[in-house]
């Protein structure tokens, strides 16, 4: 039975309500910038080249790294650039892109080869590559590549399909639910066909009625079942939706595939549908815009790689000076302008108008508690800010640091505004790089070592050889000379019997 | 008084021969403190500290033969590390052996090189590849960025490249977010 309540996190309200969450399909961008690093793995090297023309769904770049997923064109048209191009992130820096140009046809790679409708006919392997040729990452944000994810719960009991979206202000997975419900039911089939899970749970937040009662319409398979849970933000966490959805804890450093869990979002099922049902890569996604310069929130499926500004025309837009942020107002990121590309985990836009108001200075923290109440996965925001603010990483790590969801359930509620979260992160990237030098430094360590060792061993090989060459020659003239002793000595006995003979031929 | 004598040198022998046991049994093979010595240092095996390799150093650190301010790659912070680590007065690195510098990878110039192997030889970690007379090229991933390479060159055409900063391995800086 679900227990939906978890200790700690927060009610909040959303600031952009809507009274439509309708999926809003617009016309093609004329240009898209597609970015070769994606959140996680590798960077993805492009096989296409500046003037090539490229079809839709056709792959751009790829790489062979089990964490990165290919690249597709997500428009038909000709390459114009592979640059390094400004990534929405927040060290603001550059990476390499490729841009298309539109011929405005939509031109598809041929998408009737596959599986098709008879996916049953296909073996789990050829749907898990399926879905990794298709590009498929996370949907909710984590940009995770999903087929790794499927294989590694290829023994799970239960699939969760999170459809929570607890991000106040987002509604894309919400328009999705709604557009696209029987995408999400069959997308489900599909997965049920690669997986052993005996069981679907479609967790849904209840203030989404509307998404409830269609995909409860829709819905004509007894092994789904639906669960409302309570509004309250990081419900929808992998780890939290888990522990309140079946009640089993998921361990530090531990998967929700450890626990035989396979946990989807709604988006990355629908995702799923199109790859194998339908032959198409991923090349768009659902997007919300919101903000106080938006006016009316709204939803849109656009193409990957459409810039901010594209999607902004299509919304009663109020020009001027804009705040902008990506991902949602708890764990997204500010941004500066709208030069930016959609990518594979952008769920949302928010623009709100830049008030000029001086930027809010941290003060002390006074020690009073509060981020260790709403923290939703029970460590001390507290202890881990001293740390990291101390840059005592090891520590920080020992209090469970790498468990930190990066909610910003604790920065929220801070009194004395200290961006806690960021100083989390910049104790995560501090270890990461500690843990990359000590592997770096070993190696270089061994093979520092070893070649001393080989050199070492090249030496006395060498002197050995030098030893048993001489020993050789010097054996080799001690029996010429022994040879030259005995022929000598015969040469001694010849003559001197012939000298006896002379002497006797004389008499 | 030949009781008390006889039990306490019994007790003596077994526990002479005891300690003579764990001598052996228990024997620690080299110097623990050259390993520890060696974990603080930066591997780079530059040379730059006048000994021919970071364990070298480390052994003379140990016989206190060598000053702890010896090594640029390790910079002021590994200075500190192994003053605590030695219980010692920390001390300013010593310039005349070199400046820290950003970490860095050696790059060939593919087309300028004529294959003379003489990096391949003078390289501390094995990160060239090549043969005599086949261009020669660098395992980036290997590359402690020593400059090692770079006077035995007789082209010059190898380069020592900054690794760059990106999304990846990008660090947040904690300075933006003191307080006021």
């Amino acid at each position: 039975m679900p227990n939906s309540a978890f200790k700690g996190g927060l009610k909040l309200e959303n600031p952009f309500p809507a009274e439509e969450i309708d999926l809003i399909r617009i016309p093609l961008p004329d240009k898209v910038i597609l970015p070769m690093q994606q959140r996680i793995g590798e960077q993805a090297k492009p096989i296409v080249g500046v003037g090539d023309h490229v079809l839709t769904g056709q792959v751009i770049a790829t790489i062979d790294d089990e964490l990165c997923a290919p690249v597709h064109a997500s428009i038909s048209g000709k390459v114009v650039a592979i640059d390094e191009q400004v990534m929405a992130h927040q060290s603001g820096l550059k990476a390499q892109c490729i841009t298309i140009e539109s011929d405005g046809q939509d031109d598809w790679v041929d998408t009737s080869i596959g599986c098709t409708e008879h996916y049953e006919l296909c073996t789990p392997e050829t749907i898990y590559n399926k879905i990794r040729v298709s590009g498929i990452v996370g949907m909710g944000g984590a940009g995770f590549p999903t087929h790794t994810k499927v294989q590694l719960a290829e023994g799970c009991h239960t699939l969760i399909v999170n459809a929570t979206e607890c991000e106040p202000g987002i509604t894309c997975d919400a328009s999705l639910m709604l557009a696209y419900p029987t995408k999400i039911i069959r997308g489900i089939e599909v997965l049920f066909h690669v997986s052993r899970a005996e069981r679907a749970i479609i967790a849904i937040e209840d203030d989404k009625p509307e998404a409830i009662a269609l995909l409860k319409k829709y819905c004509k398979n007894d092994r789904i079942s639906i669960e409302e849970i309570p509004t309250k933000y990081t419900s929808g966490a992998e780890k939290i939706l888990v522990k309140s959805l079946l009640g089993i804890e998921i361990p530090s450093g531990k998967f929700a595939s450890d626990v035989g869990v396979l946990s989807l979002n709604v988006g990355t099922v629908v995702a799923i549908f199109d790859a194998v049902v339908e032959n198409r890569p991923l090349i768009s996604r659902a997007v919300t815009v919101a903000g106080g310069a938006v006016k009316v929130p709204k939803n849109f499926q656009v193409r990957l790689g459409a810039s901010y500004d594209y999607l902004l025309s299509f919304t009663d837009f109020e020009e001027g000076k804009h705040k902008v942020s990506v991902a949602g107002m708890m764990m997204g990121i500010e941004l500066k302008g709208t030069n930016y590309s959609i990518t594979k985990n952008t769920n949302c836009i928010f623009v709100g108008i830049d008030e000029k108001s001086t930027p809010v200075k941290a003060k002390e923290c006074i020690r009073c508690g509060l981020c260790n109440t709403v923290c939703p996965v029970d460590l001390l925001p507290q202890q881990l800010y001293w740390y990291s603010k101390g840059e005592n990483i090891d520590k920080a790590v020992e209090y469970n640091l790498l468990d930190c969801i990066e909610c910003g359930c604790c920065s929220y509620v801070c009194p004395s505004q200290i961006p806690l979260v960021n100083y989390y992160q910049f104790s995560k990237a501090l270890y990461r790089q500690q843990v990359n030098e000590k592997e770096q430094n070993d190696k270089a360590r061994d093979r520092f070592e070893f070649r001393e060792l080989r050199l070492e061993r090249n030496k006395r090989e060498r002197a050995e050889m030098m030893e048993a060459k001489k020993k050789a020659l010097k054996e080799k003239m001690a029996s010429d000379k022994a040879q030259k002793n005995i022929i000598e000595a015969a040469v001694e006995r010849v003559s001197s019997s012939k000298s006896d003979t002379k002497e006797q031929d004389g008499n | 008084m030949f009781e008390a004598t006889s039990i306490l040198s019994l007790l003596a022998l077994l526990l002479g021969l005891g300690l003579g046991y764990a001598a052996i049994r228990y024997r620690v093979e080299g110097n623990p403190l050259v390993d520890q010595i060696d974990a603080i240092l930066p591997q780079t095996q530059c040379g730059q500290c006048d000994f021919p390799g970071c364990r070298p150093y480390a052994e003379a650190i140990a016989k206190g033969e060598a000053e702890i301010n010896q090594c640029p790659p390790g910079g002021q912070e590994g200075v500190d590390a192994l003053a605590e680590l030695l219980n010692v007065e920390t001390m300013p690195l010593n310039e005349e052996h070199g400046e820290p510098e950003p970490k860095r990878v050696a790059v060939v110039d593919e087309d300028v090189c004529i294959g003379c192997t003489l990096c391949i030889q003078a390289c501390p970690v094995d990160a060239f590849v090549g043969s005599s007379k086949v261009m020669t090229t660098v395992i980036a991933q290997e590359c402690t960025g020593c400059d090692l390479c770079i006077p035995v060159c007789p082209v010059d055409c190898i380069e020592m490249v900054e690794i760059k900063t990106t999304v990846r391995n990008y660090i947040p800086d904690i300075a933006e977010l003191a307080h006021a």
